[in-house]
Parts: C-alpha cells; sequence; structure tokens
C-alpha cells in the first residue's frame, strides 16, 4: 500500500470501558482510501469492539473516530456512511433477494426504474443473477453472504465493514468466497475492514492487518511483515506455528542456546549479557544442514517423532545437550525420502541468522 | 504507525455521550411512554392500596392497627391458613396428574398425542367458575353422582381442589411438556449402555432434567390455586380463602381497609412464589445447550397401552365436567325437571346483566386483545431492540413480570382505590391533587386496562422469545443503510413476528373472556360482564342460567380459537410462503 495517500478513516486514542472492563485501549490508527484492513485476534481481543465503535454501534468511552475527514465519534449508525456484512448474513427472512437488495435504496426517493437496475447490476456483481424471486432460505450458505454483501454495497457506501463474514461457511466454500470478496474489493475500489479470528483470512485478503491482543494493537503491518517479522512473542504465536527456545543473550548479536551459540542478523530487542530471551524461529525456516561439516548456528538432533500433514512432514527434534524442548522443522515429502529421514535419525540443523527472531522475556 | 497527537475534546476525563438519532428519539419516548403506563398501572394503584391498609375508613394513618385487628380476627386467620392447605393440596394433585399427562405426551409412543394435547387445554376456555358449576351439579346436594363422595360434602376444601385442578391442569401440563420435550437423547443412550434399569433412568436422568420445569410448574399452580377467586366463591361453603374474604370485606361490608390488609396478606406467599420461579427458570437456561440431540420415544406396548389408558381418563374426566356445565344449561330444573329447554339462555329476565353482559365481555375482549397486543408486543419491540439506554430497558424488562405477582383481586381492588376518588393527598404535605384518571371508574376503558395489566407478562414473554429470535443484526443492518427502525419493524419485525403475535391476541382474548377476580370489584351498571354474571347469578342460586352463561364463554373462546386457527393457517399460507424451504442448491 503506498502510503502517500490521505486516510480515509483516522481512529485516535480510542478506548472502550464495559464497567470495570477495558475493552478497548487507547487504539490509534489510520486507513487509507480503498485499502482492506484485517483486524486479526483470538475471541476476547477487543476486534469487534472497535469495528462497532466504527460503525456506531457501540460508542467509544474516549477517543475519535473520523471518516473523510469528519469527526463522526458520537454519531448513530444512521448518521454514517457504512455497509456491514455480519456472519449470520442478516438478510430479511420474509423478503425475497430483490426486496432485500433493494432495501436501503427505496428509501432514498430513487425511481423504481433504476432501483431496478441497480439490483441487477448488484446481483451480477456477486455472480448470482436470476436469483432475485428467492428467498433467502432457499439459497445456500455462500449465495446469502454474496447477497448480504451486495445489499451493503447498495448504497455506495464508502466503508465496508465485514463482522467474521466466512465464519458460518463451510470449508471449500469460504476459501472460495475469500478470494471473491477480495477481487470485488479490489474492483470497487471500497475502503473495506473484516473482523477474523482465522490467520489464514487475513493473511490472503489483506492489504494490511492489525493484530490485537487484550484491547491494544500488537502489530499493524502487511500480511507479509506480521507473518516474517513478528513484533512480540504474541504475534509469533498467534500467527502461524513458530519455536520457542529459552536462551540466555551474550553480546548484543549473539546469544546462548544450551551449548550452542547463535549468531544474530540484528535483534529487536536491546540485549544486555546474560538477558533471558526467547529465541523463535518458524518450522519451515530452519535449514538441513551437513552431520560432516559444522556450519555456524547448527545444531546436531535427532528425530524423535514425524507427523505426515500432507503438503510436508513436521519433525520433532531433540537436541543434544538440550532435554524436552520441543524443537518442530517442517520438510517437504521427496526430501524426507531423499535423506531417508525417520524415527530416530540424526541430523544437523542450522538456524539462519536472518530468520530468527528474539524477545526478551517479561 | 504513526502516533497521532490528539486534539480532539474526546480525550477528556468524562466518557463520551452518544449523539441521538431521530430513531433513538422515538424509541426513548416509546419507552418512557411505556414506562409510565406501566407505573400507572401496576405501581401507583398497588402503592395506594398498601397505603389504605394503614388507613382508617377516615384516612387517618394508623399504623399497623388494621393488622392487628386482622390477626386478632380468627375467622380471617384461618382463612390464610385455608389458602395455604388449598395451595398446597391443589398442587401436589394436579402436580402429579398433569406430569404423568405431560410425560404420556412427550416419552410414549401412544396414538392421538396431538387430541390429548388439544383436550389437556380445554379448561382454559372456561372461567374457573364452571368446574365448580359442574361440581354442585355432580356432587352437591342434588348431585347426579353424590355417593361418591360418601358423606363428604363437595361445599369445602374438597370442591375447591378438584375444581382448581381442572382449571389449572392445563397450565402446568403445557410447562411440563415444555421441560419434558428438553431431553438430550445422548443422556439416555449413555445409561441405557450402563445398564440402567428404566427406574433408575427415570430418577437419575428424567427427573434431574426436568427439575426446574416442576419446580415452575408447582409455583404457577400454587400461585393460581392461592389466588383463584371463582372456584372457591361459588364451591367452597364455609371454608374461607383470603381471596373470598377480600371480596366479603369490599362488597359484603364495604371494609375498604380491612380489603386492603387481606390483599397484602395475599401478596406474600404469591411474591415469594414469584420470585422463587424467578431463581429457578434462571438456573434453566443453563441447562440446554446446542448440541443436544432430542429424544425420539421408543415403542413400548405395555407402556404405552398404560399411558393411553391414563390420559383417557383425565381426558373423559376434563370433558366430562364441561360436559355437566353444557347439558345443566339445558335442563329445565334440575333434578325434578330433566326436560330440555333454552329457558336458561334467557339472560334478559334474569339479574346479572343479561345478554348485554355477554356483549360487554365480548366488547372488552376484543378491545384487550387489540390495544394489549400492541402496546405489549410494542413495548417488548422496544426492550428488547432499542438501540441506546441498556439500563432503563433492563428496568423495564424487570417491571413488566411483575404483574405476573399481583393475584387478580389484589390488582383490582387497588384499581379501585387508585381511579375511586377525585381527589389524592400527597401524604406529608397536605397537597390536593385532582385525580386525572377518575373519569374512567365504572367503564369500559378500566375493564381493558386492569385486564391488560393482569395478563401482561404472558404475552410480554412470548414476544420478547419471538424477538430474540430473530437476528440481532436486523436493526443494525437498516440503521447502516439508513432505514427508520419503524420500517424494519412494519416490514420485517411485525410480518416475521406475525404468528407470535397472533398468539398473543387469543391469549388475551381468551382470558379476558373468562377472567372474574381483576374485574369482579370494577364492572359498573353500564359494563356488566359475563363471567360476572356467572358468578352472581350463581350467588342467587340461578346456577342453571350461571352454567349456562358459563357455557356461552366457553363457545366463544372455543369459536374464536378455531376460528383463528383457520385464520392464521390462510394468512400463513399467504404471508408466510418465505418460511417453506424449496430448492437449495
Amino acid at each position: 500500500m503506498e502510503q502517500e495517500q490521505k486516510p480515509y478513516l483516522q481512529i485516535e486514542q480510542l478506548s472502550k470501558m464495559f464497567g470495570t472492563f477495558k475493552a478497548l485501549s487507547e487504539i490509534s490508527f489510520e486507513v487509507f482510501e480503498g485499502e482492506f484492513i484485517c483486524f486479526l485476534g483470538p475471541s476476547g481481543c477487543g476486534k469487534t469492539t472497535l469495528l462497532r465503535c466504527i460503525a456506531g454501534l457501540d460508542i467509544q468511552t474516549s477517543g475519535s473516530v473520523i471518516q473523510a475527514g469528519k469527526d463522526i465519534s458520537v454519531l448513530p449508525p444512521t448518521a454514517r456512511d457504512f455497509g456491514i456484512v455480519f456472519q449470520s448474513y442478516a438478510l430479511f427472512p420474509n423478503l425475497n433477494v430483490r426486496k432485500n437488495l433493494a432495501y436501503g435504496l427505496e428509501n432514498r426517493k430513487i425511481k423504481k426504474a433504476e432501483i431496478e437496475n441497480r439490483v441487477q447490476e448488484l446481483l451480477s456483481l456477486v455472480g448470482l443473477p436470476g436469483h432475485e424471486e428467492k428467498y433467502p432460505a432457499q439459497l445456500s450458505g455462500g449465495q446469502q453472504q454474496r447477497i448480504a454483501l451486495a445489499r451493503a454495497l447498495a448504497t455506495w457506501p464508502g466503508l465496508l465493514l465485514l463482522d467474521e463474514p466466512l465464519s458460518a461457511l463451510d470449508a471449500k466454500v469460504r476459501v472460495h468466497l475469500r478470494h471473491e470478496i477480495k477481487e470485488l474489493q479490489k474492483q470497487l475500489g471500497i475502503t473495506t475492514i473484516m473482523v477474523t479470528h482465522d490467520q489464514e483470512e487475513a493473511l490472503t485478503m489483506a492489504d494490511r492487518i492489525v493484530v490485537m491482543d487484550h484491547g491494544t494493537i500488537a502489530q499493524a503491518g502487511s500480511p507479509v511483515d506480521i507473518y516474517r517479522n513478528p513484533a512480540s512473542e504474541f504475534v509469533a504465536d498467534f500467527v502461524g506455528t513458530m519455536n520457542f527456545l529459552p536462551a540466555t543473550a551474550i553480546t548484543e548479536s549473539n546469544i546462548r542456546l544450551g551449548e550452542l551459540e547463535i549468531e544474530l542478523d540484528n535483534s529487536a530487542v536491546k540485549m544486555t549479557p546474560d538477558q533471558k530471551v526467547t529465541l523463535c524461529v518458524r518450522p519451515e525456516d530452519l535449514l538441513l544442514g551437513q552431520l560432516s561439516d559444522q556450519p555456524s548456528n547448527s545444531a546436531k538432533v535427532a528425530v524423535e517423532g514425524l507427523e505426515f500433514l500432507g503438503a510436508f512432514y513436521r519433525a520433532q527434534l531433540g537436541m543434544e545437550g538440550f532435554n524436552d524442548l520441543p524443537l518442530t522443522i517442517d520438510l517437504p515429502p521427496n526430501i524426507i525420502d531423499k535423506h531417508e529421514i525417520k524415527v530416530g535419525a540424526e541430523l544437523a540443523v542450522i538456524f539462519p541468522k536472518d530468520r530468527i527472531h528474539v524477545f526478551s522475556v517479561s | 504507525m504513526k502516533d497521532i497527537v490528539s486534539n480532539s475534546i474526546h480525550t477528556s476525563g468524562l466518557p463520551l455521550r452518544p449523539q441521538l438519532s431521530k430513531d433513538d428519539l422515538i424509541q426513548a419516548g416509546g419507552l418512557v411512554l411505556l414506562a409510565a403506563g406501566l407505573l400507572t398501572a401496576i405501581f401507583l394503584p398497588l402503592y395506594v392500596m398498601l397505603s389504605k391498609s394503614f388507613q382508617d375508613a377516615e384516612g387517618n394513618f394508623t399504623g399497623l392497627e388494621n393488622y392487628s385487628e386482622y390477626f386478632g380476627t380468627p375467622t380471617l386467620v384461618t382463612s390464610a391458613q385455608n389458602t395455604l392447605t388449598i395451595g398446597v393440596v391443589t398442587t401436589v394433585l394436579v402436580g402429579v396428574l398433569a406430569f404423568i399427562y405431560a410425560y404420556a405426551l412427550t416419552r410414549s409412543c401412544m396414538p392421538m398425542k396431538g387430541l390429548f394435547r388439544g383436550i389437556a387445554m380445554v379448561p382454559i376456555l372456561a372461567p374457573s367458575l364452571l368446574p365448580a358449576i359442574s361440581l354442585v351439579y355432580l356432587f352437591g346436594n342434588q348431585g347426579m353422582i353424590k355417593e361418591v363422595l360418601m358423606g363428604q360434602s363437595i361445599y369445602g376444601p374438597i370442591g375447591i381442589v378438584i375444581a382448581l385442578s381442572f382449571w389449572i391442569f392445563p397450565h402446568t401440563v403445557l410447562i411440563l411438556t415444555t421441560a419434558l420435550s428438553m431431553a438430550d437423547a445422548r443422556l439416555y443412550e449413555a445409561a441405557i449402555a450402563l445398564r440402567a434399569s428404566r427406574l433408575r433412568i427415570f430418577f437419575t436422568v428424567t427427573l434431574p432434567g426436568a427439575k426446574y420445569g416442576v419446580m415452575s410448574a408447582c409455583f404457577v399452580a400454587f400461585t393460581y390455586a392461592i389466588t383463584d377467586f371463582g372456584a372457591p366463591k361459588v364451591i367452597g361453603g364455609w371454608y374461607n380463602v383470603l381471596s373470598v374474604d377480600i371480596y366479603k370485606q369490599v362488597v359484603g361490608q364495604w371494609n375498604f381497609q380491612m380489603g386492603a390488609v387481606v390483599s397484602v396478606v395475599l401478596l406474600f406467599p404469591v411474591v415469594l412464589s414469584f420470585i422463587a420461579d424467578r431463581i429457578v427458570q434462571r438456573r434453566q437456561i443453563a441447562l440446554i445447550s446446542s448440541g443436544s440431540v432430542p429424544l425420539e420415544p421408543k415403542p413400548d406396548k405395555k407402556f404405552d397401552r398404560i399411558m393411553l389408558a391414563y390420559c383417557m381418563t383425565i381426558s373423559f374426566i376434563l370433558l366430562g365436567i364441561l360436559a355437566v356445565s353444557a347439558y345443566a344449561s339445558f335442563i329445565k330444573f334440575w333434578p325434578y325437571n330433566l326436560n330440555l329447554t333454552l329457558d336458561n339462555y334467557q339472560f334478559d329476565l334474569m339479574d346479572g346483566g343479561g345478554w348485554a353482559a355477554y356483549q360487554n365481555s365480548i366488547i372488552m375482549a376484543i378491545w384487550t386483545a387489540i390495544l394489549g397486543t400492541v402496546i405489549i408486543f410494542s413495548g417488548a419491540y422496544l426492550i428488547e431492540k432499542s438501540r441506546l439506554f441498556s439500563r432503563f430497558r433492563s428496568v423495564l424488562q424487570f417491571i413488566a413480570i411483575i404483574p405476573l405477582a399481583v393475584p387478580g383481586m389484589v390488582l383490582g381492588l387497588a384499581y379501585i382505590f387508585f381511579f375511586n376518588p377525585t381527589k389524592f393527598n400527597i401524604p406529608f404535605t397536605g397537597i390536593e391533587l385532582t385525580n386525572p384518571f377518575n373519569f374512567l371508574y365504572a367503564t369500559m376503558g378500566i375493564l381493558v386496562i386492569c385486564t391488560i395489566t393482569h395478563y401482561y407478562t404472558v404475552p410480554h414473554l412470548t414476544a420478547v422469545t419471538a424477538l430474540k429470535q430473530m437476528d440481532s443484526e436486523f436493526e443494525t443492518v437498516s440503521a447502516s443503510l439508513k432505514v427508520p427502525f419503524y420500517k424494519t419493524f412494519t416490514r420485517v419485525t411485525f410480518p416475521v413476528c406475525l404468528p407470535a403475535i397472533m398468539d398473543i391476541s387469543i391469549y388475551l382474548f381468551v382470558n379476558a373472556m373468562t377472567t372474574v377476580s381483576a374485574v369482579v370489584f370494577l364492572w359498573g351498571p353500564q359494563t356488566h360482564l359475563a363471567s360476572v354474571a356467572v358468578l352472581n347469578m350463581d350467588d342467587q342460586g340461578d346456577i342453571a342460567p350461571a352454567a349456562a352463561m358459563a357455557m356461552m364463554i366457553v363457545y366463544t373462546s372455543a369459536s374464536v380459537r378455531v376460528v383463528y386457527g383457520l385464520l392464521t393457517r390462510g394468512i400463513e399460507r399467504r404471508t408466510q410462503a418465505w418460511r417453506r424451504r424449496e430448492s437449495v442448491d
């Protein structure tokens, strides 16, 4: 995302209390015109509350929301400019598809013929032309969600809010619709915010992900950034799979992992000697080395378990002089075959220094 | 992410106040109106009544004097004990009978379940006076089968308990059927897999599962039994109970203060039972999990036959009691002249209000059904679906349940106190206020208001349940589409909830037709009612015409129900087409 544009939506110092519980704590960030943002986090992290504050469904305790240069902080939902899609679709069950789509248009003194044109346009936009006479109960889940999306877009809103829109769908439909929504969003160029707890959804759809934890922003950045350079142990743990290994700092760019000395490229934390740290490395980032020569950052390990996960194997490794430490490595099946790796085999693994993250132990 | 230095006012210490939209204002207005209405219809009358119980006839404050007089009068204290006895015995009897009946309906494979379900509901169509009248014909001094009682008199506790059991039976069956049909089949499968006997399964799975339903049914039965007025009035004889005492104090002796005291005494057990029921119901919610597998009863010839025989016996008794009144209403002069006649239906020749009373009842029932449904459903909608004012709404939610804890006799008497005086003295200030509601006294209006208030809670809960089943995001979506909430209410909420709305209006109609207790103090010379006419004709010994009028009420409620049933089916076919799932691809 080019960040030279003007921000379309600004959240400033936003906090929300429910009684004494602080659901959101001084949240600040910006969304740019046409951007697709995902709020990602475990349940209870405040992502839905934040969406509801943006929609005006819950009013924040303090802080402001500015949309298109206008302060909308305390405005009711009716006075804001957004379309919304829920996990439950929330299609009006007693109205057919046409009436559902025309629901918001009929209230705007638009001519009947124009409404019908818009309905047809929306139907072809979501790939469901010819379904206008059907009632929601006669549509499949995926179709209902597409109609709900079309209805949210019907009145040309400036902002599209998606609240876990795919969670109620089957896995296959979900993957398909994920792609479709993203394409549609790009085509329309509509600024979009989606709430999800599904990291895969966030990684594939978002231009930028806002990872949330306990009412605060843990990290905001592009999917690649979030995955490759997690800003905290929480993000590292929540997104993707990660090995967490306790280590001790030696210098600013060296740490000790058991008997192994590991060199780092650069560390996010300023380390002082003897400081306790956590070393993080993704199972797929570990490399296989030769047992014969000992390159730097490599350790001798034994295969203790081997789990077949379809596209790859996940191996549990035991490190020499480092008992009971769960270290896993992902290896493609052909590597497993080629090196005849099985339980009990001895290997050398390399910790690539540009793929290691170190966090101080709090 | 850039750090933004906030320059806005929104970071000051106070929480932000949401700006109100037009929708919010309308909703706030509606909620305030509802609150004011409920306050005037429930709390002010009850408050006035309560204060009367601490005053003498001239309105001077006398502290607890009335109460000490009450507890110093042995006959009055005896009726408090009698009331509790009736309550407990009726609860046990009807509880056991209804439990077995509900068990047969839910856990057996006997045939004709729908029919038995319908028959169990028949007593709802009648005023509680009717079973009492029938019992007089059956077991009274010249009763058809009085030998069965072996010398015991039906006039007294026996008659009251039987009449009340008949009348309370449908309410209890309804609650127990719901409780017993919420069983989780997996628990039974597990019990069978562990080789538990049928009896052991009953005590370890069935009963615990239905525990809260059983308790709730008992509280309802107990409350109805101790507050009913019709049955003990007709068949109680010398056996006094509190509700009849209130009537005697007020109508017989014009001792309004003592009437108020007895009302407060009656209010106590009812409120306790109400609170206990609330606590129980709050627990019940946690029992149902979404993963439950509904239990399908398996055929068992012997068991099914026993259950069928049982249900047939009970149904025979229920219909028999109804049939006795129906038959008696056509008899010239029981037991001396058994010729059939329509003379008993010549109500205009008798005291009690004549056919005009019947007509008034119908008008009253229609108004109650229409106004009540509009107020109760809109009220429930505002309480359930408004965007803001959550604290205010939860207070209202609680207030809406309170009428359940106010016996009809108490509400009726409170209404006299509240609507009759032309002026009110504000205590301790000496200020006198003209009563703005006085014009309602002895009008159709007060009857309608009182009946709606008396029966407010059950339809309110029906409406809340229906509204809770609607997606809570409809309102949000409408707001985002800039459609005002009342449009969504009329276009979506109302049609989707139509079945529940129809249930509410028929419930109100039938109860308005049959109620005696709440209106017995409130009818005037122009507003005789059919149910009160039954009472008065019976009082004067015109028992056959009383039976005839009671049957008119039954015929009316029944035909309205049937017409409603047909109408509902017709309307559903036309407007509820969307409920049918056709092709899902």
